[in-house]
């Protein structure tokens, strides 16, 4: 679809020179996370030989969009709950627990887990209790 | 990939209710992965539900009728 492509290129280049400036619109997001979403649709349909519409990859954005308010005000009261006003990887696991289609998610996350600890112990070399940590995540 | 998690973080601090509020950078990295996941859950089932129904082309009505099935994420009154 050249229409497609050349839409996204035009995305690229914008996101190139825009990003060094402050990205504070809402529309501007919105057209960064599109370009991700198209990109990762494109590398399933080239999986599996099929095309996606491009009002689709548009619906799929929109989704995901209005999914990240949800998540957004989840991970808010769960940082306040806590009594914090900074929202840690406590609240995201808090959030990931709801979702029982995220099994891979569990997976991603206890490696992701292993590795933010890992650059931390190469950071600290005195981190006898966060190796310990490590392993408790991975059982 | 960095840029997306830089998308994500603003995109979700944009949505907070308070200014205060902030994000952990662990957190960013999660939250990146989880709507990557998110993403890549509703391509695939969009796929299978074309394949299903023996489309080359896959349309957003493929996507309609997968779209309940994204309750599983904790999807909000929206869908």
């Amino acid at each position: 679809d050249k229409r497609l492509s050349s839409c996204l290129s035009f995305v690229h280049c914008f996101k190139k020179v825009e990003w060094g400036k402050k990205m504070t619109s809402r529309g501007q997001l919105k057209a960064a996370l599109h370009y991700t979403v198209s990109c990762m649709c494109q590398r399933v349909a080239e999986q599996h030989q099929r095309e996606f519409n491009r009002q689709l990859v548009a619906a799929i954005t929109e989704t995901a969009y209005r999914q990240c308010d949800i998540f957004a005000k989840d991970l808010e009261a769960f940082a306040r709950h806590g009594k914090r006003s900074t929202v840690s990887t406590e609240d995201v696991k808090l959030l990931a627990r709801r979702s029982t289609a995220l099994v891979s998610f569990v997976h991603i996350q206890n490696k992701l887990e292993v590795l933010t600890q890992e650059q931390k112990d190469k950071k600290k070399s005195a981190g006898k209790k966060k190796s310990k940590d490590t392993e408790d995540s991975t059982q | 990939m960095f840029l997306f998690q830089e998308t994500v973080g603003k995109l979700l601090s944009s949505f907070f209710k308070e200014d205060k509020t902030k994000l952990g950078g662990d957190a960013v990295l999660l939250m990146a992965e989880m709507l990557k996941v998110f993403v890549q859950e509703a391509a695939m089932r969009t796929l299978k539900q074309a394949e299903s129904e023996d489309c080359d082309q896959v349309d957003i009505e493929h996507f309609e009728k997968i779209l309940p099935q994204l309750y599983d994420f904790g999807l909000g009154d929206f869908a």
